[in-house]
């Protein structure tokens, strides 16, 4: 039953830390975004929906991509360690 | 005052990491065996640093009293002995995921050689000796090696530090990423509101700087708007 108690509390913290690195990371993007848009000269004087528009594009692109799929490693790379630890102590 | 007491907080966490990593992390000891045996173990204050007791290797006897397998090994000057315990570690901590004890001490007792005839191994374990406490480091694996002066890389050390270095960079770039975001506009807009009110102005920044003033005044953003 140990592993059952591991996989549950260990895969409940990674999903918290899976939540909090997706924050930071849609954060991240909304941010070089908005600095996109407001640092290039053609823009200026833009009305902000369109400066709304852009940044809600740039966001949508994001959800669908590959960076976004990326953090499953939150969950792949843990499990990979768990797995080749047992292999590495018990069997070579 | 308030400077010494920070840095001494600060040194002893440091020493606490430190000394928590020195003894879960894995270290290798180029040894040779010299004896391989069973021995009822009394445990009491000093269980933390024995295998949790539903690992396997203790619910055979009583909680108090355990059947543990030990590993006596020389180090390559001849003098300096070392006495390894081999427990299985079980699900939790450290993790390691140690279940095969009897096969560990099966080896150890294959490579088991005396002075005339050293066969050297490297006996990977973690754990500290602390005889006053009777502790015991926990050997984890045992390999041949092929003489006493081989240079082994703990890749395995470089590994778990870079990720936790690298960890810890990532929570700051968070946390900064979130106080940018997040807390700092909230801030900047209060002041904005405070200014008007010059009395309470001062106090309410006051109020809002260092790591607990700013984290309350995001806290206080959801609540609903005062009335």
């Amino acid at each position: 039953m140990g592993w059952l108690r591991l996989a549950f509390f260990g895969y409940i913290a990674l999903t918290i830390i899976y939540f909090l690195t997706s924050i930071y990371s849609r954060s991240v993007r909304r941010e070089k975004l908005e600095k996109a848009w407001d640092t290039d000269p053609a823009r200026e004087g833009a009305p902000l929906a369109a400066r709304q528009a852009f940044i809600d594009t740039g966001m949508a692109k994001y959800e669908t991509g590959l960076k976004k799929r990326l953090l499953w490693l939150i969950y792949i790379l843990p499990t990979i360690a768990f797995v080749a630890t047992i292999y590495f102590v018990n069997w070579t | 005052m308030w400077t010494k007491i920070k840095w001494g907080l600060r040194i002893v966490a440091v020493l606490f990491i430190g000394a928590f990593l020195h003894y879960t992390l894995p270290q290798r000891d180029i040894v040779h065996v010299i004896n391989t045996y069973n021995k009822n173990t009394p445990i009491g204050g000093n269980w933390m640093f024995y295998a949790i007791e539903d690992t396997g290797t203790g619910v055979e006897t009583t909680a108090t009293i355990r059947d543990i397998r030990f590993i006596d090994a020389v180090f390559p000057d001849e003098e300096t002995v070392v006495v390894y315990r081999n427990e299985d570690t079980g699900w939790f901590w450290p993790p390691y995921f140690k279940w095969d004890s009897s096969t560990l001490q099966a080896e150890a007792q294959n490579l088991k050689s005396d002075k005339a005839n050293p066969e050297w191994v490297a006996i990977t374990h973690y754990g500290w000796r602390m005889p006053i406490f009777s502790i015991f480091p926990n050997a984890v694996s045992i390999a041949p090696v092929a003489g006493p002066d081989v240079r082994l890389i703990p890749w395995i050390n470089i590994i778990i530090l870079s990720t936790m270095i690298f960890i810890g960079f990532m929570i700051r770039k968070m946390w900064l990423q979130f106080r940018e975001r997040a807390v700092d506009p909230v801030l900047a807009d209060a002041g904005e509101v405070w200014d008007n009110v010059d009395a309470t102005a001062d106090a309410a920044r006051a109020k809002a700087s260092g790591f607990f003033g700013r984290v309350g005044a995001w806290i206080n953003t959801w609540r609903s708007p005062r009335r």
